[in-house]
């Protein structure tokens, strides 16, 4: 839930607005998965301000993830 | 199981079906506001050569642990240690919250082990923990005090001791 992240306020967040119970995806769509995983890494090392909350373009169930472009090297460092 | 048991399991099961119900549950229910400034700190590694641990709060655990207690009202502040090198061979979910159903077929979706660990094989993360921590995250009322002041503190203080350069939390 976004409104809980906005008051809890944790250091730095990756929001996807999918069923409660998949924060990560869903079941064996390792694709899906590693997408999102990249993505928090992405936003760890990429985010400057505290509290940030990045909203993912990732839809629940309709994403194609072939296009997926996961981030450089420079991007996690 | 008791009657109150049955019915959050059943909400839980309601509000992943249908997500609007869930929102009018958030509309009745009211995190707690953190105060003061926002602990950040930038990772100090590059990707390619520090060590993750994953904490979450989906309630997953070894079978062998004892459960979360789902009879109070207001949650569990404790947590579990988890060892990734055995986790998903006998695992179990203590959670009354959330439809945990979908993570029972495959836990990557709350604990995403398999993908951190093809991360590590090709190059991209240094390295992942073999020790991990999991809370369940319906946690309110006086045992928020328990988990900021005490459960929380003792398990970044078991990473840090660790070696442990970034943590990823996966809520539930």
């Amino acid at each position: 839930m976004r409104e809980y992240t906005e008051k809890v306020q944790p250091p730095r967040t990756v929001f996807l607005r999918w069923p409660f119970g998949h924060p990560v995806g869903e079941p064996g769509n390792s694709a899906q998965q590693q997408a999102v995983v990249y993505e928090a890494l992405r936003a760890l090392y990429q985010i400057a301000e505290p509290g940030t909350i990045v909203d993912l373009p990732f839809r629940w169930r309709r994403e194609n993830y072939a296009d997926y472009q996961a981030p450089q090297a420079c991007e996690l460092e | 199981m008791s009657v109150s048991r049955l019915k959050n399991q059943l909400l839980a099961r309601l509000t992943t079906a249908f997500p609007r119900l869930a929102e009018h549950f958030v509309a009745g229910y009211q995190a707690q506001q953190s105060r003061g400034k926002i602990p950040f700190v930038r990772p100090v590694k590059p990707l390619r050569s520090a060590r993750l641990a994953l904490v979450t709060t989906a309630g997953i655990h070894h079978t062998a642990q004892p459960p979360f207690d789902m009879n109070d009202k207001e949650g569990d502040p404790s947590y579990r240690v988890l060892d990734s090198n055995t986790l998903f061979d006998d695992f179990t979910v203590t959670h009354d919250y959330y439809d945990h159903s979908d993570a029972e077929k495959d836990p990557n979706i709350i604990f995403p082990l398999v993908p951190l660990q093809q991360l590590v094989a090709a190059g991209v993360l240094g390295s992942l923990a073999d020790t991990h921590y999991s809370f369940m995250g319906h946690i309110d009322g006086s045992h928020i005090k328990t988990l900021v002041e005490k459960t929380a503190s003792e398990v970044a203080s078991k990473l840090k001791a660790d070696g442990v350069d970034l943590v990823l939390l996966t809520p539930a």
